[in-house]
């Protein structure tokens, strides 16, 4: 793959972390490249550094030293608007907790980032369309307290897909979510990745990596 | 972006749908009460300076109030100056006093008090002591022998002013009016009782009958009480009559007021301060429930800023937020002070030794407090909202 198709490149990126007056570090001088397509899995124990890794890479926090570029783009130095724009064009983040506003239903939790594009009739076209992906049209009008955890992960995946961003990022997404949601949720972004949409997932569950057909694996901050 | 501007109203419309209603009815009734306390305040002054004014005016001294003139006992020739004064634009009415330097003693009771001779008719369209008997009857033109007594000299055991009273006595009983020597016993025709202590130490004799003591005092008085069409006129009757040149000493009620004027001033002074902590006390309160509120939606925020909404939306979505609390608490109070508190303190006035005072506000004090709830709740808004989306996202994700 030429430097010119890549997604993201991650050039020698530290983070710290302040523990009282300690910096522990988090990340040691990490590089890697994403591409088109990729499914890539970032594995580690605990404290390896992956949430931190998916963070940087999502734009939701900045690293100390090195570079990402997104579409060859430097990120680091962009200003929050920049990066909030590039969050919702380009990015989509799938939090661990689902991180859905309660007080919106599944489809305005879905539609929300698209409002901000186009007029809303039309994103609650593209919303139902969007969650009839994940299988969820039917519980469009719940709220997200009235859907089980797993129904809540793919409101979550409906949402980042809703501006059709050229990667998804997934924080452990099926970490709260008994075998069958869990696999439910696994056979989504595989469904998702055969569609040319490039996934990049954290987990800890070693069955899981077997969708992935990219691995990294983290330690002590830094790929091994 | 397009379409972005209606993202505010779209999570505030959602937020107060789905929200915690409790909540949201707290916040509301928060305002409310704090925009009650804020118009209470300042009606109960405004209410007491009112009826302060009010009662000076319609018990004592009128609108415009005429003495004599340096160096001079008395106004002369009151028979040609009240007409003269009577068609001078603006004046409705004026009534001639004499002031009587006499004693009044009532069985072992004696003492000075302020007896004023008037013409009953003339004084009913200055004053209204006519319309506040509270035993016997107003004086008649040609009471020669009557007299009315205000309740602070009459006394009683629940008379204010007992101790420095007759101790109770009642209409039909005599008094001994001592005057220039001459002695003369009158007979209590009524007892009035306006609630201005000023007024009710008063006592009322007809001028034929201080002319009947004294023929020397006829047309003569040592003040002329003026009534006004309105108030606010005064300024341009004292002008009046400068330019007609009646002899005289001219004084508005606000100047014959004396005592009273330091009182309302006091008053006045006292309202701004204790409107001033009143602001004040609504203002942080205001602040600190909005700041919790809003706090509390710190992962929301981080939410929010996470999928790509930018940090503007973010801040508008939640001043509109507390825009519509306090647009809502507001309209709460309003209906709760002009549908609740104010009919009950009408029925129900405060007592006061100037009269019974009622909650009086103005339109003026309502938007200027309307104006500072709003404004207080729109930087209570504002600011924890500006707070949270300078945060780190992941710190307001977490919650830190």
């Amino acid at each position: 793959m030429s430097a010119a198709n890549r997604l993201i490149e991650v050039k020698n990126i530290c983070k710290n972390y302040a523990l009282g007056e300690i910096q522990v570090p988090a990340l040691r001088e990490v590089s890697l490249v994403i591409n088109p397509g990729d499914f890539l899995v970032i594995t580690g124990r605990n404290g390896s550094g992956k949430s931190t890794l998916l963070r940087q890479l999502g734009l939701l926090d900045k690293p100390d030293t090195g570079e990402i570029f997104l579409a060859n783009q430097p990120t680091t130095k962009m200003n929050e608007l920049e990066r909030s724009r590039l969050r919702l064009l380009k990015l989509g983040y799938i939090f661990q907790e689902y991180a859905l506003i309660a007080e919106l239903s599944a489809l305005e939790n879905v539609m929300l980032p698209a409002m901000m594009l186009e007029k809303t009739k039309i994103c609650q076209k593209r919303a139902l369309e969007t969650l009839a992906k994940v299988g969820l049209e039917k519980k469009a009008r719940n709220l997200p307290r009235q859907l089980s955890g797993g129904e809540q992960q793919k409101v979550a995946i409906a949402r980042a897909l809703i501006n059709d961003p050229m990667i998804l990022f997934a924080d452990e997404p099926t970490a709260n979510l008994d075998s069958v949601a869990a696999k439910d949720i696994l056979n989504i972004f595989k469904k998702l990745n055969s569609e040319k949409h490039t996934v990049v997932m954290i987990t800890h569950e070693p069955e899981e990596t077997k969708y992935a057909n990219r691995l990294v694996k983290l330690a002590d901050g830094k790929i091994v | 972006m397009r379409g972005e501007g209606k993202i505010p109203f779209f999570l505030t419309a959602r937020y107060l749908l789905h929200g915690n209603k409790w909540t949201l009815g707290l916040i509301i009734f928060l305002m409310a009460v704090a925009f009650v306390n804020l118009i209470f305040v300042a009606s109960l002054f405004n209410g007491i300076i009112d009826n302060s004014n009010k009662q000076i005016i319609n018990t004592y001294t009128g609108h415009v109030f005429i003495t004599p003139a340096e160096g001079q006992d008395f106004l002369d020739h009151t028979d040609i100056l009240l007409p003269q004064i009577e068609n001078i634009p603006g004046v409705k009415a004026a009534s001639a006093q004499m002031l009587v330097s006499a004693s009044l003693k009532y069985k072992n009771i004696k003492g000075n008090w302020q007896i004023l001779a008037i013409d009953p008719q003339l004084e009913k369209q200055v004053t209204n002591v006519s319309e506040k008997m509270l035993a016997g009857e107003y004086l008649a033109q040609d009471d020669l022998d009557k007299i009315i007594v205000g309740r602070q000299i009459a006394g009683g055991p629940d008379v204010e002013m007992n101790a420095f009273s007759f101790k109770g006595a009642q209409v039909g009983e005599k008094v001994v009016l001592a005057f220039d020597g001459i002695q003369k016993e009158f007979t209590i025709k009524g007892i009035f009782y306006t609630k201005f202590l000023d007024t009710d130490q008063r006592a009322f004799i007809t001028a034929q009958a201080l002319e009947a003591l004294a023929p020397s005092l006829k047309s003569k008085a040592t003040s002329v009480v003026i009534r006004a069409q309105k108030t606010g006129e005064e300024a341009g009757i004292v002008q009046a009559l400068k330019v007609q040149n009646i002899a005289g000493q001219y004084l508005t009620w606000e100047d014959a007021a004396g005592l009273m004027s330091s009182v309302t001033t006091s008053f006045l002074s006292i309202n701004f301060i204790m409107s001033f902590v009143a602001v004040l006390i609504a203002a942080v309160t205001i602040f600190i429930v909005i700041y919790i509120d809003i706090s509390s939606k710190r992962q929301q925020i981080g939410i929010l800023r996470a999928i790509g909404i930018r940090p503007y939306l973010i801040r508008a979505t939640y001043v509109l937020q507390t825009l519509i609390y306090s647009v809502s608490g507001v309209a709460l109070g309003l209906a709760i002070f002009f549908g609740g508190v104010a009919p009950y303190f009408k029925a129900h006035p405060f007592e006061l030794p100037i009269g019974d005072s009622v909650l009086m506000v103005e339109a003026l004090d309502i938007n200027i407090r309307i104006l500072a709830i709003i404004v207080v709740a729109v930087l209570s808004g504002l600011i924890p909202a500006f707070m949270i989306t300078r945060i780190k996202i992941l710190d307001a994700i977490w919650g830190k």
